[in-house]
């Protein structure tokens, strides 16, 4: 058994004794979701996990806008017809190519954003879909995800307690592309776009990339190369390649810069093809 | 700390360290059929049923499973008479070396429990965090649709 030095195992029943343990214990305490990560990346300085599974923050509200309790499990997202009804159910589609079944039955949607790993699918998904995070932080707020990660990169630790997603317009779409060595090794690349139309141009573009291996951001450069233009093949071409300029690239031992560069062009491309193709048979 | 779960049926209050994983809990206290495999949630071989799911006991705290329902593989039969789906992994060779099996099985009977008639590819998936070193991937699949077939009683 991989040993730990996990002193104390506390379960909360209010968000506000959470983060008054969370608070008073610093960064000897962690919160935790499924525990997944918790467990995996336990630091040596890691005494203390606070599970949030008895703050019953499990479950999908909302008919066009979405409220995701933070500790809903992967299964529960895809196995939920409101999450499979948003937009196409593109989330369902991401979700069940997240880890393995085993896994997906753990992990929670809390647990991941705040793991905030640069390879998650689940982040720049939720960034291109324009998230807000509800958090504890001092008191109740509810924040966009970029600025939640803003915060965490400040060192301090808003305790999620649900995401919502605002309700998609009509004549809008959403596409998801991830490279990896195998179907079950984190992304070497990933993207998600969301694209709205009105009267046949883009009135909105979301694109956050992820896995360059840095964090996943969305891209402005790249937003504003598409905004108020016509989604059609030239366009596409021309975001793609903006795409490509616009990632702040490395090498490590997963793929080159380089390759990655060209992979951020192949996926807005691709991603954006496939909108085109959905927004084409709505309209 | 103390935790009080049911295993395979039977009500147990036991003493736990507040670090450790389920795997370790379940082969202390006699579960061998659970096993010891990547340690990481990538192999499937410590797979348990937590009310009904299957996951990484590898993965999972052990007071995470305070009050729920543990089904180790040993639990599976009933009666004396083994569950339709470790019958059909013994009927039609799905058993190899035999240390994935206990996982296997454990993903395969949450698969049927929610979907009596899965496809191939839904077969596929739901085993996909599964591995077996010996490999084929081909009669565990042929086990779990003979096993479907006759939990449907259509035999």
């Amino acid at each position: 058994m991989i040993p730990t030095a996990i002193r104390e195992y506390i379960k909360p029943t209010s968000i506000q004794e959470a983060w008054a343990v969370l608070m008073e214990r610093g960064l000897s305490a962690k919160p935790m979701g499924g525990g997944i990560d918790v467990g995996l990346y336990a630091t040596p300085d890691l005494r203390i996990v606070v599970d949030l599974g008895g703050l019953e923050l499990s479950y999908v509200r909302g008919e066009d806008e979405l409220d995701i309790g933070a500790t809903t499990t992967f299964a529960e997202m895809i196995e939920s017809s409101r999450v499979g009804g948003y937009l196409d159910g593109i989330l369902v589609e991401i979700l069940e190519k997240v880890a393995s079944p085993l896994q997906r039955n753990l992990a929670t949607v809390g647990g991941t954003l705040g793991s905030a790993h640069p390879w998650s699918d689940v982040i720049p998904a939720l960034l291109a879909l324009d998230a807000q995070v509800v958090v504890y932080h001092e008191r109740r707020q509810t924040l966009p995800l970029a600025e939640y990660f803003a915060i965490r990169a400040q060192g301090e630790r808003p305790l999620i307690t649900e995401i919502r997603l605002p309700r998609a317009p009509v004549m809008s779409a959403c596409g998801f592309e991830e490279y990896s060595k195998t179907a079950f090794d984190v992304a070497i690349l990933n993207c998600a776009c969301f694209v709205e139309l009105e009267a046949d141009r883009c009135k909105t573009a979301r694109i956050a990339i992820g896995g360059t291996p840095a964090m996943a951001a969305r891209r402005p450069t790249v937003e504003e190369s598409l905004t108020g233009a016509r989604l059609d093949g030239e366009a596409i071409d021309r975001v793609a390649e903006i795409a490509e300029r616009s990632i702040d690239a490395r090498d490590d031992r997963r793929a080159t810069a380089a390759y990655r560069r060209h992979l951020a062009r192949v996926g807005v491309s691709r991603c954006l093809r496939r909108i085109a193709r959905k927004l084409e048979t709505m309209g | 700390m103390t935790i009080t779960l049911t295993i395979n049926g039977i009500r147990k209050t036991l003493e736990i360290e507040p670090g450790e994983k389920l795997l370790g809990l379940l082969r202390r206290e006699g579960y061998m059929g659970v096993k010891i495999g990547c340690e990481a949630g990538d192999c499937g071989a410590c797979a348990v049923l937590l009310d009904g799911r299957s996951v990484n006991s590898c993965l999972l705290f052990a007071a995470k499973a305070d009050g729920c329902k543990v089904v180790t593989v040993e639990g599976l039969e009933q009666d004396g008479h083994l569950h339709p789906v470790q019958e059909a992994f013994l009927d039609q060779g799905g058993v190899q070396c035999g240390y994935c099996t206990p996982g296997m099985i454990i993903s395969a009977v949450d698969l049927l429990s929610r979907n009596p008639s899965p496809t191939e590819t839904e077969i596929r998936r739901a085993l996909s965090g599964n591995l077996c070193r010996c490999t084929g991937y081909v009669k565990q699949i042929q086990a779990v649709q003979r096993a479907a077939a006759v939990m449907r009683g259509d035999r």
